[in-house]
């Protein structure tokens, strides 16, 4: 808990919670996952997740809009306990926006298709409507030309700022990026990058699951070092490189940087 | 100084220039090749066929179809006529027989298929063993033993009447007497009949079903513009549902429309024999014509038109050949085909025209109640759905062993979707439903389609083995037909044309559906 307040500036503090996880556990047949997570994301806070490989980054974020489900503990999303009950879950998953590591777009569908699916399906809005939205954030996203093509005639970089905009399409308060870089080549990761700059501009909440740790760096409100499925450090950007806490924290850094 | 030079690194240009021996020649190689084994299938064909039909014609069998309009003196166990009148109708009926026996298999496997391969792949315990049980048992036993064993079943039912003195004499039995029977001679069941109105009928239900997707249409359209949700099945359905109960009782006022297929009959008859020949011979070389152009389409790009290769040329040339071998057909090899082909259009308008104009009381459809007949069956007239205990056994040991395939296919087809699909659609809101109709059925469907074409032209194929049982399918009537006028031969062109047309047709319909689901890609 101490840790959570030292990270938080007043003015963050202040602003109302949009995910709040207390106590969250999950094992994977014997294997703990998660062993008891407590954090809170504030509204229109960027929290960066960071941690080697296996330490419950990607299953935490999962358990957030119900891929995966939590055998302890409370998860909030936006004033909704996620539960086994399916109206709540519904309501969460159309209001939190996903990006996974592997683009996940549907093959059999153009771009405009794509974006367009959830809108009318699940937001019961006019084509014509979801039609002018998609375009929208294609143009956002940097490629509009690309709208009537299918999503494998696409680079890695493009199919990812796809997903992106099919995900706000859907107009979330909520963005989960699952590693949205690491199947990327690198010339293509400062473009999605660049995307989510931008939207962390536009104020959106995010949690982003990264090994961009120059991203890390320059967006981020919060960084939370994960390892063995626990929370070791929540810590700001600048305390966190130049200052970490915990010897764990330390030892990951002078590993990677 | 280009002397010092060594002369064996310096390209021969002469060399190069030089045409190789045409021994060598890659290029000429492959047009010998080519043009050497199409002479030698025509060539091998030829032989065989002028010495079988030279060797029977040396016994006194000649070969040729004049049998088939010839009386059959033949009767079959069952089909739409068990006693033909010539043994063209004879095979005709066993062709029927054949066809009725695929159909119903692979609509009642694919459903079945379906069923037990979602079953294999649900959480529940009891439906997932029981599936795989039904597949593991069934697809490891040869099709033939199955429906042998259906046979051994179906024929140890009760009997149809009850002929024993000591309890009812003669009294009809089955679960149902007038309604449903179950016994050794078969199953049968009350059925609907196209009744003399049914055409007229099906005039509202053409007119009444084009009106509903009109409106459908437009009710999609508006919804594209405001959104939420609209009666998009609802209202098209009432609409057809009118169109259906109106026609029903007012049916006749359309029966004028006979005199259009009357008409139509004696312009169809009035074409004269040369005229269609033309027609055949201009429409053979417009095929022809048209499938080089667009195959030279294919070959174009912005950049201009690819270099053709010499495959491309003797694809093209074969298509050439192909429109003129027609045309020798139509002139030559059979001269009254032309005639044929008029006599025959004009029956179809004739019969079309006789289904229309009948009377003010003209229901379209009539219910029958099963009839027996001597301890049988009654195989004509206003009776009831029957499926004889031959069919029977034939069509349950398709289905269930196809069946076990075909749940295979699927659960293979839709384990094939990465879960990552299931996971974004989820991610995005859409319920299980959506998720299943708009990602992950479209996807399996890709990865289903090619085997279950294989499976539909197995079933097909299978029905074949009806002759183990004594079911009165093509094999077996024309067994019958050349045990009788000894022309196996002509037999064996009728069998092989008929297996040929059917299972092409199935290809092509899995190949158009294939196509219209293939995913683009870079």
């Amino acid at each position: 808990m101490t840790m959570t307040d030292t990270a938080l500036s007043e003015e963050l503090a202040s602003r109302r919670d949009m995910i709040e996880c207390v106590g969250v556990k999950k094992w994977f047949g014997d294997f703990q996952a998660l062993g008891g997570i407590d954090l809170t994301v504030k509204e229109q806070e960027v929290m960066v997740v960071l941690g080697p490989s296996g330490s419950g980054k990607s299953t935490l974020i999962r358990c957030i809009n119900r891929l995966e489900v939590h055998q302890e503990g409370t998860i909030v999303v936006d004033g909704i306990e996620l539960t086994n009950d399916l109206r709540n879950i519904d309501k969460i998953r159309s209001e939190v926006g996903m990006v996974f590591q592997q683009f996940n777009l549907f093959p059999h569908l153009t771009v405009i298709d794509n974006i367009t699916l959830a809108p009318i399906w699940v937001r019961k809005k006019s084509k014509v409507e979801a039609l002018r939205v998609a375009r929208e954030l294609l143009e956002r996203v940097g490629i509009p030309e690309q709208a009537e093509k299918f999503p494998g005639q696409l680079s890695g970089g493009q199919q990812q700022r796809v997903a992106i905009a099919r995900s706000l399409a859907m107009e979330p308060n909520i963005m989960l990026f699952d590693e949205p870089t690491s199947a990327l080549d690198p010339e293509m990761i400062s473009e999605v990058l660049d995307v989510m700059k931008g939207l962390a501009e536009s104020g959106m909440t995010m949690v982003v699951v990264t090994h961009e740790m120059g991203f890390a760096r320059e967006v981020a409100d919060r960084l939370v070092f994960m390892e063995d499925g626990m929370v070791v450090e929540i810590n700001n950007p600048e305390d966190f490189f130049t200052n970490p806490k915990s010897e764990r924290t330390q030892l990951f850094l002078s590993q990677i940087l | 100084m280009a002397a010092a030079t060594p002369s064996s690194l310096v390209p021969d240009r002469a060399m190069h220039h030089k045409r190789p021996p045409f021994w060598r020649n890659v290029g000429v190689l492959k047009w010998v090749v080519q043009i050497v084994v199409l002479l030698l299938v025509i060539g091998a064909f030829w032989f065989l066929s002028t010495q079988a039909l030279s060797n029977l014609d040396d016994k006194g069998i000649p070969v040729d179809y004049n049998w088939m309009s010839g009386p059959a003196n033949i009767q079959l166990g069952e089909g739409i006529d068990t006693v033909p009148n010539s043994a063209g109708r004879a095979l005709w009926s066993g062709m029927v027989t054949t066809l009725r026996l695929a159909g119903a298999g692979i609509v009642a496997s694919t459903i079945l298929g379906v069923l037990i391969g979602l079953a294999r792949l649900s959480n529940n315990w009891l439906a997932n063993r029981a599936a795989g049980t039904f597949i593991e048992t069934l697809r490891n036993i040869p099709v033939l033993v199955q429906m042998l064993l259906w046979f051994a079943i179906l024929t140890s039912l009760g009997d149809l009447v009850n002929n024993d003195p000591e309890t009812a004499a003669n009294e009809e039995s089955g679960p149902i007497p007038g309604w449903l029977y179950i016994s050794k001679k078969g199953i049968s069941l009350p059925r609907f009949f196209w009744a003399d109105g049914f055409y007229q009928w099906l005039v509202f239900l053409i007119v009444g079903g084009a009106i509903a997707m009109f409106v459908r249409r437009r009710i999609q359209a508006k919804q594209n513009l405001v959104g939420g949700t609209a009666p998009t099945a609802s209202v098209p359905l009432a609409i057809f549902a009118a169109f259906a109960v109106v026609g029903w009782f007012i049916n006749p006022v359309v029966g004028g429309i006979g005199n259009v297929f009357d008409a139509m009959e004696s312009a169809w008859g009035s074409i004269p024999e040369s005229g269609m020949r033309i027609f055949l011979s201009v429409a053979a070389v417009a095929a022809a014509a048209l499938w080089i152009k667009r195959f030279l389409d294919s070959k174009r790009s912005p950049a201009g038109l690819a270099k053709l290769t010499d495959d491309d040329y003797f694809r093209m040339i074969f298509a050439g050949v192909a429109a003129l071998a027609f045309m020798a057909f139509a002139w030559r090899v059979w001269p009254g085909g032309a005639s044929w082909l008029i006599n025959s259009g004009s029956d179809f308008w004739g019969w079309l025209g006789d289904k229309f104009g009948n009377g003010r009381n003209a229901r379209p459809l009539d219910g029958m109640r099963p009839t027996i007949n001597e301890g049988r069956f009654s195989n004509y007239g206003p009776t009831g759905w029957t499926m004889t205990v031959f069919f029977g056994s034939l069509f349950l040991g398709l289905v269930l062993y196809t069946a076990s395939f075909i749940a295979e296919i699927v659960r293979g087809g839709i384990l094939a979707v990465p879960k990552g699909q299931t996971e974004a659609a989820m991610a995005l809101g859409l319920s299980r439903v959506q998720a299943l109709r708009k990602v992950i059925l479209p996807q399996a469907f890709r990865v289903i389609m090619p085997p279950l074409g294989n499976q539909y032209l197995n079933i097909t194929k299978n029905t074949s083995l009806a002759i183990a049982v004594g079911l009165s399918d093509v094999v077996q009537v024309g067994q019958t037909v050349y045990n009788k006028n000894n022309q196996t031969l002509a037999v064996f062109g009728i069998w092989m044309a008929f297996y040929l047309i059917c299972s092409l047709t199935i290809s092509a319909i899995v190949n158009f559906v294939n196509g219209r689901l293939a995913i683009v890609e870079r």
